[in-house]
């Protein structure tokens, strides 16, 4: 059999290329650089977990109501200070992170699988497929979020189940829109044309070539949809929606704490900074993931 | 070859590889139909390499691309190996897949960049079923890329940490992964370097030699074709204007395009003094076309009848066709 | 003949220019010397990653900083060190005594404006006339480059790519500068536009007697329009000579793998001869001579020193030990 020696000189990056240097591996290199991002990503390891860890951290059970200690300022005992059943402002916090991730998370998780779907077989088929698809996208977008998740939380009733359809059908259209502008970009690649070419069914095809390449764009989408998912959640409680008492969701505690607000300022700082918070390091991690995902192909 | 081809081919030694007759490929816009592909055709036998030059626009990638059937006829037929397969059904196509491949033209974006070295080469493999066991398909894969020059240390890389030359190799090694008898090359070599263009068509040449592939060999350029080709067909708006072979084209151009894009070629030479036949104006639509002969607004021997009839694709010396209605006039004149 | 008349237009010495990145030092031009008399045409040819394209931002104070940083060097137009120049200093000679034709004239034009617009934009800046006289300067440019003047309202969408990369010209001539480098100008284009616009460039040059830089890959293009030529590898140049020299008198071995791997129209051979290898990373360059590792004619020196320039013939210079004084 005729082979062409290729003639390959000792070079410092040959060796490199030895090593699986994947796709990942390069992302977080270039991710570790963005401190900032690496604050978010920090706060956001220890919210998962307070999260997780919740009944061994907080000092107190979150419904624990105690009328001896109603309204106390942050204390030793209390470190947030108590509300107006004397429940431990901290530990609902602490036990409220696992409210606001679950519904953060999963109603994003939800709204990004249909979103995907629907936005993968918009871009990809193109044509009549296209249009249907994204005319329902845009009557969908064009309901204000909020409105929209009041009108399903009310008609579904009370409960943290409506309250993550809710958020979650607010978010749909936005990763259709997203993952249907990638697709097509995607879907017009050489690459893609040498997968038919080679047999390639179309399922395959979008599978294996379209979505593997389009991740970034939904990382990025779903990094920084968590924060809207969570604040939309927020407001969902905060008007009696969705989450009730007495399950401790920020939201709510903000709501509930209206009413004492001016002689108890404390009541509404421990959740307000809580849900800034836990935004604010969502945006910067989402900030960063999406610098460094983006491909900066060597030349 | 499936062991049907194998017979069918035995019995038809005789008849061209591939076929095809009268083939047209338009495409809708918005401002009317686009002339991609008009009537051509031509022949290949088994082992030969046919060459398609022409600018941009000329129609030749997507002849490439309707030939392997990526892309639906407009009418006409393709014939491979007699067998009739312009509306071949999709399982049908889904075989011929197997016969008949395609390497393209930018190593850079014909690879899945989430993909290894490794999973693109044999992607076809796996969705061919040809192995069973997993330890038989990265036999395979060592033995394609020994085939194609890849260092095998690379079969874990990805595309984005190798250079254009090595890229083009992995292509070419996914192609030849399912063993096929005919393949579409769109312009394999233009986006590499000179020094690596050399490499990679040598090593072309030597894969036909060893193992009769039969190559459509599409391109621009006209020194790599003339090394590489046995035949020409050289294109202009979606039409044949001339076809002979590869020595033949280069020293009796009849077609005035032909001579106007031999002459056109910048050569790495000292030339004491150039016959530069510089062309009028820019290549029209291909979208409706008028009737005529689509060369005549630049052409500088163009009479009245040439805007008017369409010129006939004829054989006017053996073996050379040309499609012009003043060959002879021209023939004369020089 | 005046003395000054034959003096060098541009004198390059000693340029180096490096790309400081996070993988590492991209030695992009080192050390590389040549100069260009006015009305002449220096061809630089070269592969990719050789350094041609740098060489001219860096001759147009136009290279990247960060992440790129001209080590060393001079640059010397009409005597003055471009090098020294502040920024302010420097946009008042391009356009005006310098000039670049960029390689994509899909992009080079700015699709937002008319294309007399982007001519007289550049009159403007370098003349103290009036907008209607720019206005008209710039339709003759047009008009020079083989476009009618009427169509001066237009935009480049209107154009084809051959007609962009004339506008390209008009623009790089309106100011009648005494360089004008042009980087791979017809790569983009068909052959046959080619043509039309190589010889569109060289009547005017002859017209105008501007000194010309013409960066390619393409030999062909070069052998048709060049004085001289300079051969470039891995940031240096590695043979420059007359025209008929680097042709008929080739000597470095880089050069003449060059020459044997293009297919040639004339002859029939059975296969190419291509240098094997590939180009050296220009993060971690080879020791000694940058070629050597691809090099046939390899000698023990060759990866322990780096070769200077040797004097093969006259004005034909050479980097190659090949060449040292005292061998043969």
């Amino acid at each position: 059999m005729t082979v062409i020696q290729e003639f390959v000189q000792v070079r410092k990056t040959e060796e490199v290329v030895t090593k699986k240097r994947s796709q990942a591996h390069e992302v977080w290199r270039r991710l570790k650089k963005n401190r900032l991002a690496i604050a978010g990503m920090l706060i956001l390891i220890l919210l998962l977990f307070i999260a997780v860890f919740a009944d061994v951290i907080a000092p107190y059970p979150y419904a624990k109501q105690n009328y001896d200690e109603v309204l106390q300022p942050p204390n030793l005992k209390h470190l947030a200070g108590t509300d107006e059943f004397g429940r431990d402002i901290l530990s609902r916090i602490i036990y409220g992170s696992r409210i606001s991730l679950q519904i953060g998370f999963i109603s994003l998780t939800v709204g990004a699988l249909v979103g995907c779907i629907l936005g993968s077989i918009a871009g990809f088929f193109g044509g009549v497929i296209d249009n249907v698809i994204m005319r329902f996208m845009d009557i969908l977008h064009s309901i204000p979020r909020v409105i929209l998740a009041i009108a399903i939380a009310a008609s579904l009733g009370a409960g943290i189940t409506s309250a993550l359809i809710a958020v979650a059908v607010g978010s749909i259209p936005n990763f259709a829109r997203v993952v249907r502008a990638a697709t097509m970009t995607v879907r017009d690649q050489d690459f893609v044309e040498a997968a038919r070419a080679i047999g390639a069914s179309t399922s395959r095809i979008i599978v294996k070539h379209i979505l593997p390449n389009i991740l970034a764009p939904i990382i990025v989408q779903a990094t920084l949809g968590v924060g809207t998912s969570i604040l939309l959640a927020a407001s969902l409680s905060f008007l009696g929606l969705g989450i009730q008492p007495p399950v401790p969701e920020w939201g709510a505690m903000l709501s509930s704490s209206r009413t004492y607000m001016r002689d108890n300022p404390y009541m509404v700082i421990a959740p307000g900074i809580a849900i800034m918070l836990t935004v604010l390091a969502l945006n910067l991690f989402g900030d960063g993931l999406r610098d460094a995902l983006d491909p900066k192909l060597k030349k | 070859m499936t062991n049907d081809n194998l017979v069918t081919y035995e019995k038809n030694k005789n008849q061209p590889l591939l076929e095809v007759t009268n083939l047209k490929k338009y495409f809708r816009t918005p401002r009317g139909m686009l002339h991609a592909v008009d009537d051509v055709s031509f022949e290949v036998n088994q082992g030969e390499t046919l060459g398609v030059v022409g600018e941009s626009g000329c129609g030749k990638t997507t002849l490439g691309r309707v030939i392997i059937r990526l892309l639906d006829a407009t009418a006409g037929n393709i014939y491979y190996r007699g067998e009739n397969i312009t509306n071949s059904t999709d399982k049908r196509t889904h075989e011929l897949r197997r016969d008949m491949q395609i390497i393209f033209q930018d190593p850079y974006s014909s690879l899945n960049p989430r993909m290894t070295v490794g999973e693109s080469i044999s992607e076809p493999l796996i969705i061919h079923k040809v192995f069973s066991k997993k330890v038989d398909i990265d036999k395979r894969i060592e033995e394609l890329m020994d085939t194609v020059g890849l260092a095998s240390r690379f079969v874990n890389s990805y595309p984005h940490e190798l250079d254009g030359g090595r890229r083009q190799r992995i292509g070419i090694a996914r192609t030849l992964a399912l063993e096929p008898d005919f393949i579409v090359c769109d312009e394999p070599v233009s986006a590499l370097d000179v020094s690596i263009q050399a490499q990679i068509l040598n090593l072309m040449q030597d894969l036909q030699d060893e193992k009769n592939f039969t190559y459509i060999f599409i391109t621009h350029n006209l020194a790599v074709v003339k090394h590489i080709s046995d035949q020409i067909l050289v294109m202009y708006l979606g039409v044949v204007v001339e076809k002979s072979t590869s020595d033949n084209l280069f020293k009796n151009p009849l077609h005035p395009y032909t001579r106007a894009l031999l002459s056109a070629i910048p050569e790495p030479t000292l030339k004491k003094t150039r016959n530069r036949q510089l062309l009028r104006g820019e290549i029209s639509s291909p979208i409706e076309p008028k009737p005529g002969c689509r060369f005549a607004v630049r052409c500088e021997y163009a009479k009245e009848r040439c805007f008017i009839e369409n010129p006939v694709y004829e054989e006017m010396l053996p073996g050379h066709y040309v499609a012009c209605h003043q060959t002879k006039e021209i023939q004369q004149i020089r | 003949m005046n003395k000054e008349e034959t003096q060098n237009v541009i004198e390059v010495k000693n340029l180096t220019i490096h790309y400081i990145t996070d993988d590492g030092i991209v030695h992009a031009v080192n050390d590389i010397s040549f100069t260009l008399n006015q009305g002449e045409t220096l061809g630089i040819a070269g592969e990719t990653g050789a350094g041609k394209t740098t060489t001219a931002l860096g001759m147009m104070g136009l290279v990247p900083d960060p992440p790129g940083k001209v080590i060393n060097g001079e640059i010397l137009f009409k005597g003055k060190d471009l090098l020294k120049l502040s920024d302010r200093e420097m946009r008042k000679h391009r356009g005006k005594d310098i000039s670049m034709i960029f390689q994509d004239p899909m992009t080079a034009l700015n699709p937002v404006l008319t294309v007399g617009d982007q001519i007289a934009e550049v009159i403007q800046l370098h003349e103290k006339i009036s907008q209607v006289d720019s206005n008209l300067k710039a339709a003759e440019m047009l008009e020079v480059v083989g476009i009618p003047r009427e169509r001066m309202g237009e935009y480049p969408h209107q154009f084809s790519g051959g007609m962009k990369q004339r506008v390209v010209i008009a623009i790089a001539l309106a100011c009648n500068p005494s360089v004008i480098i042009a980087d791979e100008p017809t790569t983009a284009l068909d052959v046959t536009i080619q043509a039309q616009v190589l010889e569109l460039m060289s009547q005017l040059q002859a017209r105008l007697k501007t000194g010309m830089i013409m960066i390619s890959h393409d030999l062909g293009i070069l052998a048709e329009s060049c004085d001289r030529i300079a051969i470039m590898y891995a940031g240096k140049i590695v043979e420059i000579g007359s025209l008929d020299e680097i042709f008929e008198n080739t000597k470095h071995p880089y050069t003449l793998g060059l020459f044997g791997s293009l297919p040639d129209l004339n002859s029939k051979v059975d296969r190419l001869k291509p240098i094997y290898g590939l180009m050296p990373d220009p993060v971690s360059l080879p020791s000694g001579c940058s070629f050597h590792p691809r090099c046939q004619s390899r000698m023990e020196i060759c990866d322990q020193m780096q070769p200077t320039d040797y004097e093969v013939t006259p004005d034909h210079w050479v980097k190659c030990f090949l060449y040292q004084e005292g061998r043969k």
